[in-house]
């Protein structure tokens, strides 16, 4: 039940075992802490970032990683530019391929 | 004779007929017409796995049409001539994979499409498209790979543009057919300078007239120009989004299926058809950076996607990255490291099957978002996992593999190509872990805003058949991240090798010796 993978081998069922065994210790950590939570006070309500949330509000998913876009658009702007959606840019990129793998198979 | 002798054939013929008398029953009774599809669906996989069985078990099967008998190969002239399908382990591999998306698909579109909006002309062209696909991964000779490309494209493109009432589709559909077509000529235009040169068509025959003059090399220059662009290589992977992003979803998981399709006609020009001619570690290293380069570039446009759809299809052309990458640094070291060349390429050929069940499951999962919502943006999407819990979880399952977390599969195959391109340069393997992180946070972020959070609107539940349907592929996912060793032993080692060190016994097969 394991996969030879060269360099050693890979086994879920080990690593599920200690997956299993990790989450028994993170339980019986949890178990011994306070019991002061409880269910369908204020304790439920969002809290983001250190403001109430109004009722039904959602991080959506462009909310994630928005400083790490931010930093890497110089990056993104230049491939959203490289994707142009132009036909004519597909057809381009798609010669310069074929022009790069002639060259390799041919001078080689 | 048996069934089982005809048994390549009726895995192509079957849905073929099949896909011509659709829309004939259609017009005589639905009911019949779903009759149809289900037996013939179910046919042809079972053909499919007959293949399968045969060609792991008892060695590569030939199958030679208009013949006195099926295993004549060679005519009264000496001479391959006629057409000629060959299955060895790698085609037989792919013929499993298009099996399980075909099944998947059908039986997701039972529900999943409406009558008023073209299912018989859907269903049909999708019969088209699998046969297609089937044809390419089994047929023995060049030109016939060349006409089933082109019934895939034709079908492809339908299957795109099909919803003719909305824009965007009939776009994608220009675009995915205009790329096709300048991919097809390209590789047209090989097999005429191959044919010219050797005057065969025939694949094993040429594989062993090919000495490597320049007009082979312009031949193998233009194949893997031509099937580059249809597997969705950077740069010219732009038409795949477009093509993935718009089809609906029992037909995006085809598309991705028959995108590997093309891959296979890669490899099998890489291992059999030019093994013996190319300079294999300067085209590996071409096949290795095209790979890495892919992964890269398509997981970080999948961070900035909001379309749920779109940011799948970028998710697919990344893990094409990742199949170039492994089978890539196979061919680099193919005869100077075989001790972990073979493990690249097990990896690679491996991650060809979990890419093909992660991302149907992933479309799939975006269909019924789809359906249940009327939209796929990520900015008006949250709480679906209320209402939607079963895709919700799916969905999870899908990415979490996707990304290779384990024990789930894509870790398995992903793990296999780590080792083994670290072997060749560890920039390759850094880069391909980089590419794993940015697939998790891209579609971590996808799951958060789509399904968790409060609920904001009623979504409609998925249907049964649409259920099954992801079940059948999360149970391949489950089943092949808890038993790698397995899959890895009876299916993806038999098509490694076949491409590896099987150019011999392919040549002997139809050439006899």
């Amino acid at each position: 039940m394991r996969l030879v993978t060269g360099q050693g081998y890979w086994s879920p069922l080990v690593w599920l075992a200690l997956a299993a065994g990790v989450a028994l210790l993170a339980w019986a950590f949890w178990s011994r802490g306070q019991r002061t939570y409880k269910a369908g006070t204020e304790q439920d309500l969002p809290f983001l970032s250190g403001e109430r949330a109004p009722e039904g509000a959602h991080v959506r998913a462009p909310h994630l990683y928005w400083g790490f876009a931010q930093a890497l658009r110089p990056v993104m702007d230049w491939l959203k530019a490289f994707h142009s959606g132009f036909l004519g840019d597909y057809v381009t990129w798609t010669v310069i391929l074929l022009a790069v793998a002639l060259l390799v198979v041919v001078l080689t | 004779m048996t069934i089982g002798m005809h048994a390549p054939i009726l895995a192509i013929a079957v849905p073929l007929l099949g896909a011509f008398a659709l829309p004939v029953l259609a017009k005589v009774h639905r009911s019949l017409r779903d009759l149809w599809a289900i037996a013939v669906g179910a046919f042809t996989c079972a053909m499919v796995i007959t293949v399968a069985v045969q060609a792991f078990t008892s060695g590569i099967q030939v199958y030679t049409l208009g013949a006195a008998s099926p295993t004549d190969t060679i005519a009264s002239g000496g001479f391959p001539i006629r057409i000629m399908l060959v299955v060895d382990g790698m085609s037989a591999f792919m013929g499993l994979i298009s099996a399980l998306v075909g099944l998947a698909s059908l039986i997701y579109a039972f529900h999943f499409l409406k009558e008023e909006q073209g299912k018989t002309l859907a269903m049909t062209l999708f019969f088209l498209l699998w046969a297609g696909m089937l044809g390419m991964e089994y047929t023995g000779d060049m030109f016939n790979f060349f006409v089933f490309l082109e019934v895939t494209s034709i079908a492809a493109c339908a299957l795109v543009g099909y919803r003719t009432w909305e824009s965007r589709p009939a776009e994608a559909a220009f675009k995915t057919m205009a790329m096709y077509t300048v991919g097809g000529l390209l590789v047209l235009l090989a097999i005429g300078i191959l044919y010219g040169e050797h005057g065969a068509l025939n694949l094993a025959y040429l594989s062993s007239r090919i000495a490597g003059s320049q007009l082979d090399k312009i031949a193998l220059g233009l194949l893997l120009g031509g099937l580059l662009m249809k597997a969705g290589a950077v740069p010219a992977h732009m038409w795949a989004p477009d093509a993935y992003g718009e089809a609906p979803a029992q037909a995006a998981i085809v598309l991705v299926a028959n995108t590997q399709a093309s891959l296979y006609g890669l490899w099998r020009v890489l291992f059999t058809l030019f093994a013996g001619a190319l300079s294999a570690p300067a085209v590996g290293w071409l096949v290795t950076s095209l790979g890495v380069l892919t992964l890269l570039v398509a997981v970080l446009m999948a961070v900035i996607q909001t379309d749920l759809g779109r940011l799948i299809a970028y998710g697919a052309v990344s893990q094409i990255g990742y199949m170039l990458l492994g089978v890539g640094v196979g061919l680099t070291v193919l005869s100077s490291r075989p001790d972990f060349g073979l493990v690249a390429m097990q990896g690679g050929i491996f991650h060809m099957m979990n890419d093909a069940a992660t991302i149907g499951l992933l479309f799939l999962a975006a269909g019924v978002v789809k359906r249940a919502v009327g939209t796929r943006d990520l900015r008006a999407l949250g709480g679906l996992g209320h209402d939607l819990k079963w895709t919700g979880g799916f969905f999870f399952l899908g990415a979490m593999a996707l990304a290779g977390i384990p024990p789930l599969n894509g870790f398995a195959s992903k793990l296999l190509i780590y080792e083994s391109s670290f072997r060749l340069s560890p920039i390759l393997t850094a880069i391909a872990v980089l590419g794993s992180i940015l697939l998790l946070a891209v579609f971590a972020r996808a799951f958060q805003g789509a399904f968790l959070g409060p609920r904001l609107r009623e979504a409609k539940p998925a249907s049964l058949s649409m259920l099954i349907a992801m079940g059948v592929l999360a149970a391949v996912i489950l089943a092949m991240g808890l038993v790698p060793d397995f899959f890895v032993e009876h299916l993806v080692t038999p098509a490694a090798e076949a491409l590896w060190r099987g150019r011999d016994l392919y040549l002997a097969a139809v050439l006899g010796g």
